[in-house]
């Protein structure tokens, strides 16, 4: 038997009567008016039972006028109640309770005096039942107070009882209805994972002067009264806010930029000023931090005339300068783009502090998986730290993105077969090609990248091995490095005739070392505006070390940079764009924005931190088969200094390139492979490709469509079509020592 | 259901419900004396806001320099003894909501004490000449809570008051009567109308 | 003078003589005048407001006073309102010479004792235990503060049928109703006067 809610008669509004059937009642052995509680969703409501006044059973009908506080936020009645979930009290009258006053503005709170206060409660109160830390909605009498919330009851034997006209109410505190709703909501704060340390100095920032002002003014200092956070888009600068608020109890004003520009002049300012003043409105009633989000859409750099920007900057210079001492609230400000920001605002006094938050390092996405998985059932193979070293360059938002694609593909994959309800690796690895790490969206080297293994690179041996060494090996095993005293080499330049696989070799090397990989040649690069070209390069370096450890590859470097010794003109787009790739290269570009996790002291603390602190670096690959032209700057040590030679293949590596390329073809036993890599002198790895395809299609041409082989003779006849791309004296050239 | 408890808790809702009616006399006569009062918060609130908005010195009344000064003084002088006496009423509602509130908290202790010996079933019975006791109480319930919420809608009003917030004073009259809810009062008048019979019926007994 | 105050108290038999009567006689006349000037001001007041009524009803709007030509044929009720205020005011006008009257009459009974006695007053106050020159102070008190309400109200009824805007018609009629010229305290010192020369009982 379940009883149907019915909503509340209108009359029975704020009378506290739980409409109910005659027979429930005796069944409950309630009389007319008996206090019961009534446990609903994850509350319970204290009510008086009352015959339904047509007397039908199973329905019930509830006035939450006392009520837990957790319904006060969401009130969601269930449909249906089972009689168990009454249960019938019995109260005795209150001698004395404690309450805190939740009021409608800050005006009242100000202006009226306590004992007034105390007497409207005591009006209100009387003859209401009430159950210890319980809220008293007295919303329904129109005054000021809206809720009443019960913080002690005695004699406390009971944790209910009758306010009666003898039962003394005594005043905790009064709150206004913002901060009371705001403080139930907050309870739930969301974990953040791997901003421990950014947390912790801005929640310092936030307790120093909101909690202690009197500390601070005895040492004759005066507060901190701006934080800025800088960093990336979707490393939770918002988040870390709320949450540090959250912790430290403060209340939260938040203005995002472009909700306060307004068209009409002076609308902007007006706005402004009335945030300000909401601010301090709160700040009295305990620590307040005013949030201004994407403050750099609202404080642009001033320019030279009067723009209205201008006039919005300044006003917000004036208000944070008119903070004063007695203004007990904390500035906090966010932005992505800090450089984009009015100078004046980023001096002391203003903005005192900035704290920069950058792209997660592999440690903190490592935090962020744990908290992110930590409410997901995930499979116990699912190994966060191989997770967080595939995830190169995500921030916490594509994180939270990653887990959800995951479990989406769970639950795809549950759909078609039942299974347990758990996320394992192959869910993450499905969701990883996906979800793109936002560090590289909208970069131009973003390339999507296929990845190749080094088993389909035919020959190559040496080289392959070389550039083990110099990309995967550091990257996977710094700690290795680190105790032979190794250093890793910052860049590589691979040169040889072309069409013999260079790029294929970078990509394999990507691929295997879980790098994001960024790839540019001169084409991205090339724009007809003066200085462009440069801008884009260096900004190609600071995404690539917002997502370290990563791998830039610069494909036909020679057509990208030229060499200063050349013929051209001294201020040509070439030239300019090597004085920026040398800087890169020496670590000049780097800036303060681009921080990244703390300055860690190197110590055995495991892999995992080894790799973090050493693979701060990017790796650059240049590739080109004019090395004559490029400038010998590039080429000193501590820049590009692993010069690879990648030569032409010998008979061996076509033989291998060969079987490679062959591997998908149905090819004829008496395709005799070693012959054709014997005739296949001057060949470059393309050219033999190509010959593999010609043969196949001569095939095609011969046989028709229904052809299932090829035939060696296929392969003789497109040998004797094609002539060699490479020269000898080409080779000749590249062989010769580079100067 | 025992005779002797449920004819005594009969009884002490009559007089319930006789002093239900003359309180509500007396609430209309307090407040019909309050409106004049009222009013004249309203219209000393006026004077005050002209006052401020005009400027002595460029009126005809130019040659009182202290004018505007005396005159605001005896204009918020005036305002602090009608509110005094408003204040006079609040006292005579508030006695007329406490006699109400006792009346009903009283029937409703009767019913308590009694609760084990009187039947639920017969607390809801109702007949021709008498609504049922659950019916009644709850109606003396709802009346209280009325003149309570009236009671302290007006004092909240009152006590709100301060002579610088001009436009809350000059909006005095107006909230004022809007706490008058029509509906509240006829519900007050249809209880009265329904348990009129009950109540002349047992006069004799 | 000494003649004058003599003559004047022929008429009531009482235990108090001299200064002392003339004292008390005075104290019942400021009383007296005061209650009739209270009585004129709201008579006053009750056609000021009518006044300031009908002209809200000449021009709704504010501003600039209605041509007396083209008023409507209220506008000579208008005018008699008016006059019965300027009425009123002239019998105020008459309150005050009295009231001024009395004032003199009194610094009269001071210059007289300071003949007989000196500088240093009499030994003994006349009645419980005021100086006479405190008579004198009060009443010049009270003298002068219904002068400068009467300049106000002379002024005011000059200037309430013709005059702009809204709100100084009403400062207009404020000062009219609330008289602020006369202190909240003159009320206090009347009924001492009263008390010290024995009209009101202890």
């Amino acid at each position: 038997m379940s009883l149907r809610v019915l909503t509340q008669d209108s009359a029975d509004r704020g009378s506290q009567r739980c409409r109910m059937g005659l027979g429930l009642m005796s069944t409950h052995g309630l009389n007319l008016g008996s206090p019961l509680l009534v446990s609903i969703a994850r509350g319970t409501c204290l009510c008086t039972a009352w015959p339904r006044s047509d007397l039908t059973e199973g329905f019930i009908q509830i006035d939450l006028k006392c009520v837990s506080p957790n319904l006060i936020v969401q009130p969601s009645l269930k449909l249906s109640l089972g009689p168990s979930q009454l249960t019938p009290l019995t109260c005795s009258k209150l001698r004395h309770i404690k309450v805190t006053v939740v009021v409608q503005s800050v005006d009242f709170r100000k202006n009226t005096p306590l004992h007034i206060i105390n007497e409207l409660v005591k009006d209100m109160m009387k003859g209401v039942y009430v159950w210890k830390k319980h809220v008293i909605n007295v919303e329904d009498w129109d005054a000021e107070i809206k809720y009443v919330v019960v913080e002690e009851v005695s004699p406390d034997c009971a944790d209910a009882g009758l306010v009666t006209a003898k039962t003394s109410v005594d005043l905790v505190g009064t709150q206004t209805q913002r901060h009371f709703q705001r403080q139930l909501r907050d309870q739930p704060v969301d974990p953040l994972g791997g901003l421990d340390e950014v947390c912790a100095s801005l929640r310092e920032m936030l307790e120093l002067p909101l909690l202690y002002p009197g500390t601070l003014s005895s040492l004759g200092v005066s507060c901190p009264r701006g934080v800025l956070l800088a960093g990336p888009p979707g490393v939770g600068k918002t988040q870390l806010v709320r949450r540090v608020v959250g912790e430290v109890g403060a209340s939260l004003v938040v203005v995002r930029g472009p909700e306060v520009v307004g068209s009409r002049p002076g609308e902007s300012e007006e706005a402004l000023r009335a945030v300000f003043a909401r601010a301090r409105a709160e700040a009295d009633e305990g620590p307040c931090v005013l949030f201004l989000d994407e403050v750099d859409s609202l404080c642009p750099r001033r320019t030279g005339s009067s723009a209205p920007e201008n006039r919005v900057v300044a006003q917000l210079l004036t208000l944070m300068d008119g903070m004063n001492q007695s203004d007990r609230f904390v500035i906090v400000g966010a932005t992505n783009q800090p450089d984009s920001l009015d100078p004046a605002l980023r001096r002391p006094g203003r903005f005192d502090r900035e704290v920069i938050i950058g792209a997660p390092t592999l440690q903190q996405r490592k935090a962020i998986l744990g908290v992110l998985c930590e409410r997901m059932p995930v499979a116990p193979s699912v190994d966060m730290a191989e997770l967080a070293q595939r995830t190169v360059g995500y921030v916490g938002a594509d994180l939270g993105a990653l887990c959800r694609e995951a479990a989406m593909c769970a639950i795809r994959q549950d759909a078609q077969r039942s299974g347990g309800q758990e996320i394992d690796m192959s869910h993450f690895q499905q969701a990883v090609k996906t979800v793109l790490p936002s560090c590289l969206r909208s970069s131009l080297g973003r390339t999507d990248l296929s990845p190749v293994s080094w088993e389909q690179i035919g020959g190559l041996q040496d080289v392959k091995l070389k550039l083990i060494q110099s990309i995967e090996w550091p990257v996977k095993h710094p700690d290795a490095f680190m105790r032979l005293g190794l250093s890793r080499p910052r860049g590589v330049l691979l040169y040889g005739p072309p069409g013999c696989a260079k790029t294929t070799l970078v990509r394999a090397a990507a691929a295997a070392s879980h790098c994001s990989f960024l790839s540019v040649s001169g084409a991205d690069l090339y724009s007809p505006y003066v200085g462009d070209s440069e801008r884009a390069l260096a900004q190609l370096f600071q995404q690539a070390r917002a997502c370290t450890p990563c791998i830039l590859f610069l494909d036909e470097i020679d057509t990208l940079i030229g060499s200063r010794c050349g013929s051209q003109s001294p201020n040509s787009v070439q030239t300019r764009l090597l004085s920026v790739l040398l800087n890169e290269l020496d670590g000049v570009g780097f800036k303060t924005l681009e921080r990244r996790g703390t300055e860690r002291v190197l110590q055995a603390e495991g892999k995992l931190d080894y790799q973090e602190v050493c693979n701060k670096d990017v790796m650059i690959i240049a590739a080109t088969n004019r090395p004559d032209s490029l400038d010998s700057a590039l080429l000193r040590p501590g820049r590009l200094d692993q010069i690879i030679y990648v030569p032409p293949p010998d008979r061996e590596a076509r033989l291998a390139i060969l079987r490679v390329c062959t591997g998908t073809m149905p090819i004829d036993d008496d395709v005799y492979l070693e012959e054709l890599a014997a005739k296949t002198e001057l060949y470059s790895g393309a050219d033999l490709e190509k010959l593999c395809k010609e043969a196949a299609l001569l095939t095609l041409q011969d046989e028709g469509m229904g052809a299932c082989s090829i035939k060696h003779t296929n392969f003789l006849k497109s040998l004797d079509t094609m002539s060699p791309s490479l020269t000898a004296q080409q080779i000749h050239t590249y062989q010769t020592p580079l100067s | 259901m025992s005779m002797p408890s449920s004819f005594a808790l009969q009884q002490a809702l009559r007089k319930s419900f006789q002093h239900l009616e003359t309180n509500q006399k007396t609430w209309h006569s307090v407040l019909a004396e309050c409106n004049p009062l009222v009013g004249s918060v309203g219209n000393l609130a006026q004077q005050l806001r002209a006052l401020s908005n005009v400027n002595i010195s460029n009126t005809p009344l130019k040659a009182f320099p202290d004018l505007q000064e005396r005159l605001h003084f005896k204009l918020v002088q005036a305002l602090d003894i009608v509110l005094e006496k408003l204040n006079e009423k609040l006292v005579l509602l508030q006695s007329v909501r406490d006699s109400n509130s006792n009346h009903v908290t009283a029937a409703f202790q009767l019913y308590e004490r009694n609760a084990d010996t009187l039947d639920l079933y017969a607390c809801t019975q109702r007949s021709p000449v008498a609504p049922s006791i659950a019916d009644m109480l709850e109606w003396l319930q709802n009346a209280e809570l009325y003149y309570k919420q009236q009671f302290l809608k007006r004092k909240t009003l009152l006590h709100s008051l301060r002579p610088d917030d001009l436009s809350l004073l000059e909006s005095t009259p107006k909230r004022w009567d809007s706490l008058e809810t029509l509906s509240g009062e006829e519900y007050i008048t249809d209880t009265l109308f329904r348990v009129s019979f009950f109540v002349e019926s047992h006069k004799g007994e | 003078m000494e003649d004058q105050s003599q003559s004047s108290d022929s008429r009531k038999c009482s235990a108090v003589t001299g200064s002392g009567r003339k004292l008390k006689d005075n104290a019942a006349d400021w009383h007296n005048l005061i209650l009739r000037w209270e009585k004129l001001n709201d008579e006053g007041s009750g056609v000021a407001e009518k006044i300031v009524n009908q002209r809200l009803k000449l021009s709704p709007g504010e501003g600039a006073t209605p041509p007396p030509s083209a008023a409507p044929p209220s506008c000579s009720q208008l005018e008699q309102e008016c006059t019965k205020l300027l009425g009123v005011v002239s019998k105020m006008a008459a309150i005050v010479t009295r009231m001024e009257r009395l004032a003199s009459s009194q610094r009269g009974v001071l210059e007289l004792e300071g003949f007989q006695w000196g500088a240093a007053g009499r030994g003994a106050p006349l009645f419980h235990g005021w100086p006479t020159r405190l008579f004198v102070e009060l009443s010049q008190g009270l003298l002068e503060s219904y002068q400068k309400e009467l300049a106000l109200k002379q002024r005011v009824v000059q200037e309430l049928a013709h005059t702009g805007p809204l709100d100084v018609c009403m400062v207009y009629l404020s000062c009219w109703l609330y008289q602020p010229y006369i202190p909240a305290d003159s009320r206090l010192t009347l009924e001492a006067l009263l008390l010290e020369t024995g009209h009101r009982a202890l």
